[in-house]
C-alpha cells in the first residue's frame, strides 16, 4: 500500500512539471510530500534540475546577427529585382495575348494564303497557325518552370501551429 | 477574462498582424527588429537540436533568409515563435539529410516515438562554449547525454513555455510522444544533475 502510495506521489511530481496537476492530485500528492521524506526530496532534485535547465543564457556571437541582417537584406533585394523581372514577363505576356487575339483574323488569313500558294493541305497550313498561337505560352511555361526549379523545393509553411 | 488579459491578447493579436503585414511586403526593417528580438531563443533551440555551434549559427542564418522567402505564408493567428521554430526544424531535419543520407532512418517518422539522432560533429564543449551562468557547466554535461529529441521537447516546454498541445504541433509528433519524450528527459536530467552534485 506504502508502495502504491510512493509510485503515485512519484508520477505525480514528475506530471506536475510536465503536463500541470489538478487541484485534487496537489492536494493529495503536497499531503504526501509532508509526511514523505523520500518524496519530498525526489521533488526537490526535479525543482533543482529544472531551475538549472533554466538558469542557463546562451551566448550568441555578437557578428551573428550582424552577419544575418545583411544576407536578409541582400536577398530581400535579389526577391525584389526578381519580383519586378517576373513583373515585366506578365505584362509582356499580356500585351502578346492582347494583340495575338486582335491579329488573329488577319493571320488566318495569312496563313490560309501561304497554304494555298504552297499548294499544301488545309490540315497543314491550319496546324502551323495553332503551333504559331502555342509558341509563346509554350516558351513563358517553360520559363516558369525554369525560375521555379532554380528557386529549389518550394516548402509548404502554410499548416503550421496556431 | 480580466480587463488586463484581455488588453494583453489584444495587442499580442495587433502585433502579429503587424508582422504578418510586414512578412507579406518582405520588409527587412521588420526582419532586423524579428531578428534582434528572438536571437536569443532561436539560437538556443537550434543549439539544442543540433547540439553544434557551428551548425547553429549556419541554421540560424537560414532560418530568417527562410522567413523573408515564405513571410506571406506566416498567418496573425499563429504564434510568431512556434512558426519560427518550425521553420528552423525544418531547416536542420534538411541539413541532417544532406549531411547524412545514409542515416535517413535515423530521422524520427512522424507518430513514432523515435528520437530523432543527430550526431554530434563537434567538440564535446559545444553546450558549455555557448551557455553562460552559474551551472552552465554541469548542466552542459548533462544535456550532451540526452538525445537531440529530449533537449527540443524540454527546451520547448521549461524554457519556451509552450503549451503541450504547441509542442505537439512544432515537432510535428502526436501529444503522447511529447509528453514521453518530457518525462524521459526530465528523468535522464535529475539523474545527471544529481550525479553531477554527488
Amino acid at each position: 500500500m506504502r508502495d502504491d502510495m510512493h509510485e503515485q506521489a512519484l508520477q505525480l511530481i514528475d506530471k506536475r512539471q510536465v503536463e500541470g496537476l489538478s487541484a485534487q492530485e496537489r492536494d493529495r500528492l503536497e499531503a504526501h510530500l509532508e509526511e514523505c521524506a523520500q518524496c519530498r526530496a525526489r521533488a526537490q532534485a526535479n525543482e533543482r534540475a529544472l531551475q538549472r535547465l533554466r538558469s542557463l543564457s546562451v551566448r550568441v556571437s555578437p557578428g551573428l546577427v550582424k552577419v544575418t541582417q545583411e544576407r536578409v537584406h541582400s536577398r530581400a533585394r535579389e526577391l525584389s529585382e526578381d519580383a519586378a523581372r517576373l513583373r515585366a514577363l506578365w505584362i509582356s505576356c499580356a500585351l502578346s495575348w492582347i494583340l495575338g487575339v486582335a491579329s488573329a483574323p488577319l493571320l488566318w488569313r495569312a496563313f490560309e494564303w501561304a497554304g494555298h500558294y504552297a499548294a499544301l493541305p488545309n490540315v497543314i497550313w491550319e496546324a502551323g497557325f495553332v503551333l504559331w498561337w502555342l509558341l509563346p505560352a509554350g516558351a513563358v511555361v517553360a520559363l516558369l518552370t525554369w525560375q521555379r526549379q532554380r528557386a529549389g523545393r518550394v516548402d509548404d509553411y502554410t499548416n503550421l501551429p496556431r | 477574462m480580466g480587463l488586463a488579459t484581455c488588453w494583453f491578447m489584444n495587442t499580442v493579436e495587433a502585433e502579429a498582424r503587424e508582422v504578418a503585414r510586414g512578412l507579406r511586403r518582405r520588409d527587412p526593417t521588420l526582419i532586423d527588429y524579428l531578428i534582434q528580438q528572438y536571437q536569443y531563443r532561436l539560437f538556443r533551440y537550434l543549439l539544442m537540436l543540433t547540439g553544434s555551434r557551428e551548425e547553429a549559427q549556419d541554421l540560424f542564418q537560414e532560418t530568417w533568409i527562410r522567413v523573408l522567402e515564405k513571410g506571406r505564408q506566416y498567418r496573425p493567428r499563429w504564434r510568431f515563435e512556434a512558426w519560427l521554430f518550425t521553420i528552423a526544424r525544418h531547416l536542420a531535419i534538411d541539413f541532417l539529410r544532406r549531411r547524412q543520407p545514409q542515416s535517413l532512418d535515423a530521422l524520427q517518422p512522424a507518430g513514432t516515438d523515435r528520437p530523432l539522432e543527430l550526431e554530434d560533429t563537434t567538440s564535446p564543449s559545444a553546450f558549455e562554449q555557448a551557455f553562460q551562468g552559474e551551472e552552465a557547466a554541469s548542466v552542459a554535461a548533462a544535456l550532451r547525454h540526452l538525445p537531440a529529441s529530449y533537449r527540443e521537447v524540454l527546451t520547448l516546454r521549461f524554457h519556451e513555455d509552450m503549451e503541450l498541445e504547441e509542442i505537439a504541433r512544432v515537432v510535428d509528433s502526436p501529444l503522447s510522444t511529447v509528453k514521453s519524450r518530457l518525462y524521459r528527459g526530465l528523468a535522464t536530467l535529475r539523474e545527471w544533475l544529481k550525479d553531477a552534485q554527488t
